[in-house]
């Protein structure tokens, strides 16, 4: 009763937040017809297409945490007599990280569709080196207006999208390149189905998706993922295998989703509610949302010969399982979306039951951007025109133990996750991020360890 | 156009007329509430305009009047011209520039161009015209076309003086981008009058700031200029 009543004092002192404060006499002439308006009068769509890439100077720590699993000698490096969780790639490297090109058309500000493709993306690969590199990203199609976080609707509406997206929770405007724990275990990676939603006048909305569902499997929250599972790694006939890429120090996550998965489909709802002064320069969006689906028994994933869904919980050999007491997936969590002029803040925070395994999370970003004064220019745009510094503090509270044999400990580690980093707008759509994370985790002995990361990244788009 | 209350907006401590068709006086900005000068705010970008309730003499627009883009700024940022009057928008800085105005009326788009001469637009109706620029936001200027050759800016202190106006009743009107324009009727020449009369024979105007120095706006297409490349994972 007594959070029921929280809940319903939130909801009255948002309510007071909407239209007389926040929408007070802007003196605003009538803006002209949109593109998208103009697009559809010329009956023809608009077609753009981009490229993307990114190149990034790395230095890892190198950082070997043993794991309690009776590895036999030919399944370990020669002259190791146990395995570790390690640094995927440890020391200083300079990478192509990504290589992606966008294509959208926009018939009508309510037809448009918009493609993605991945040449190279170190970051997101799935999730090991032998997995596919060149990969359909995004491919939607949408149909109806989506109303924009933090931005008021101007009218009521729908919209459905369909074909591969990303989820309606995940962040969609981060300031550093590396990515917090919460968005990796949870919503870092597409789906593929339909989302369909509502704006309810210019505050509520409403949104549901029906899709395939990512797999889950283990990945390292450091800019690579390691390689778990390859061939290499596995293959009995190639003994004492020592692949270049190690396995890092992994948490459970959502990765790419391998094929369109009709029997253990996951679906979604959000409830959210927004308001903005009339330009959207002020503005703030809540929103509460949950997913669910049925996990796998024997799911797989490409590059690997690691199972997915329940197959990966059951351990090596279906031997050293977590406890697990179902096959469902749940998630619940809340989102905030905070614009105050050049200061934008997001947090989330989901809680998580998978198979019976309890684990909650929380993150939250905070950026500044700063306009540049007008020194030097280059092709007619501004160099230097942008400044943003930006933090990010994530954890993931794991509330489930590890067998007691594990090949994968790091499973059940508290983690906090800290980035702290630097974009400066160098020209155009071309930035230069600079950041470091600090990952602190709690092994099951209590001892807290570190396994931290520097990242500068040149971003180009054009 | 909004004529503000004299107990709120404007407090006249005096009128009078120095020369038979000539007006002076001082404009002082305030605080909301009027309690302290708004120091912050620039009294020389006020505009004050007499219109003779007769009509006035149509005044010739000659030669282009100027607003150039430098610094990401619109120099100068008020401009009073005449109805029908060319302004022209030389681009002074090495980077792109779009001037547009979607001012009912007055709606023009200059596109994107560069350092140059830039481009020229003919204002033809009555009004007030919020000018930006849709690459950047921080872009504010105003242009008010007027229908009478009477108008002046104040200086630095805020004075201001209008010469050579024509006898007769008319209406003196104080705009301020920060504030709600002040008008009020006027019969020239004006003997000194009432509680408000100054023996110097001046209008002291005190005039509330209730608006930021950057107006909320949206771009040239009705779209926000904060959210788009916002996401990362869409195009900008």
């Amino acid at each position: 009763m007594r959070r029921t009543r929280r809940w319903c004092g939130c909801l009255v002192a948002a309510l007071c937040m909407t239209s007389p404060l926040w929408a007070q006499d802007q003196a605003q002439d009538q803006p002209a017809a949109s593109a998208d308006e103009a697009g559809a009068a010329g009956g023809k769509p608009q077609l753009k297409w981009g490229l993307e890439a990114k190149m990034n100077y790395r230095r890892s720590e190198d950082n070997k945490f043993p794991v309690p699993f009776p590895f036999t000698p030919d399944q370990l490096p020669v002259g190791q007599t146990k395995g570790f969780e390690e640094t995927v790639n440890a020391g200083s490297h300079i990478e192509l990280s990504g290589v992606s090109l966008f294509l959208d058309g926009v018939w009508s500000e309510s037809l448009k569709a918009h493609l993605k493709l991945d040449f190279i993306s170190l970051y997101e690969r799935n999730p090991t080196s032998t997995g596919t590199q060149t990969n359909v990203d995004e491919a939607w199609i949408q149909f109806g207006r989506e109303g924009g976080h933090a931005l008021l609707a101007t009218h009521s509406g729908i919209y459905v999208r369909v074909g591969k997206m990303g989820k309606f929770e995940r962040q969609n405007d981060r300031h550093l390149e590396s990515y917090g724990l919460v968005s990796t275990a949870f919503n870092r990676i597409e789906d593929v189905g339909v989302e369909a939603g509502a704006d309810l006048g210019q505050h509520f909305y409403v949104k549901g998706s029906y899709t395939s569902g990512n797999p889950v499997f283990m990945r390292d929250p450091n800019a690579l993922a390691g390689d778990n599972g390859t061939p290499e790694e596995v293959q009995p006939l190639l003994p004492h295998p020592d692949p270049k890429l190690k396995t890092g120090v992994v948490i459970l996550y959502d990765a790419r989703v391998q094929d369109i998965d009709q029997k253990h489909p996951q679906t979604g709802l959000a409830l959210g509610w927004r308001t903005a002064d009339i330009e959207g320069r002020n503005g703030i969006d809540i929103m509460a949302w949950g997913r669910e689906r049925k996990m796998a028994q024997d799911g797989t994933i490409q590059g690997s010969a690691y199972g997915t869904d329940i197959d990966l919980l059951n351990g090596p050999l279906d031997a050293f399982s977590f406890a697990i007491k179902n096959d469902r997936k749940r998630e619940a969590g809340g989102n905030l979306w905070l614009y105050l002029g050049g200061f934008s803040f997001f947090a989330q925070y989901v809680d998580q039951d998978l198979a019976g395994l309890p684990r909650t999370g929380l993150e939250a970003e905070a950026s500044w951007s700063f306009d540049l004064p007008l020194v030097w220019s280059l092709g007619g745009q501004q160099l230097f025109p942008t400044l943003a510094p930006a933090v990010r503090y994530s954890m993931l509270d794991n509330k489930f133990r590890n067998p007691p044999v594990t090949p994968s400990p790091s499973f059940s580690w508290d983690w906090t996750k800290i980035d702290a980093g630097l974009r400066l707008g160098i020209v155009g759509a071309t930035d230069l991020t600079v950041e470091y994370a600090n990952n602190d985790f709690i092994l099951a002995s209590g001892a807290h360890r570190n396994n931290n990361e520097y990242l500068a990244t040149l971003h180009w788009r054009m | 156009m909004r004529i503000t209350s004299l107990a709120l907006a404007l407090l006249v401590t005096g009128a009078a007329v120095a020369g038979a068709e000539d007006l002076h006086g001082t404009i002082q900005l305030v605080t909301k509430g009027g309690k302290n000068a708004a120091t912050e705010s620039d009294v020389t970008q006020a505009v004050v305009y007499f219109e003779p309730a007769g009509g006035a003499p149509p005044r010739r627009a000659e030669a282009p009047f100027e607003m150039v883009t430098r610094q990401k700024q619109f120099l100068p940022r008020v401009l009073a011209v005449p109805r029908g009057a060319r302004v022209r928008f030389p681009n002074q800085d090495p980077i792109l520039h779009n001037v547009f105005s979607v001012s009912p009326g007055n709606f023009f788009d200059l596109g994107l161009y560069n350092q140059g001469p830039g481009k020229e637009q003919k204002l033809d109706k009555p009004g007030l015209v919020r000018v930006f620029c849709n690459v950047h936001h921080s872009m504010v200027a105003y242009i008010l076309v007027l229908d009478t050759p009477y108008y002046t800016q104040p200086g630095p202190d805020g004075r201001f003086s209008l010469t050579g106006l024509p006898k007769g009743p008319g209406r003196l009107t104080i705009w301020h981008e920060q504030a709600d324009p002040w008008t009020a009727s006027l019969t020239l020449p004006q003997a000194q009058q009432g509680p408000s009369a100054s023996p110097s024979g001046s209008i002291t105007a005190r005039v509330e700031v209730v608006r930021p120095r950057i107006p909320p706006h949206l771009n040239k297409s009705g779209q926000s200029y904060f959210h788009s490349g916002r996401d990362s994972y869409q195009q900008p």
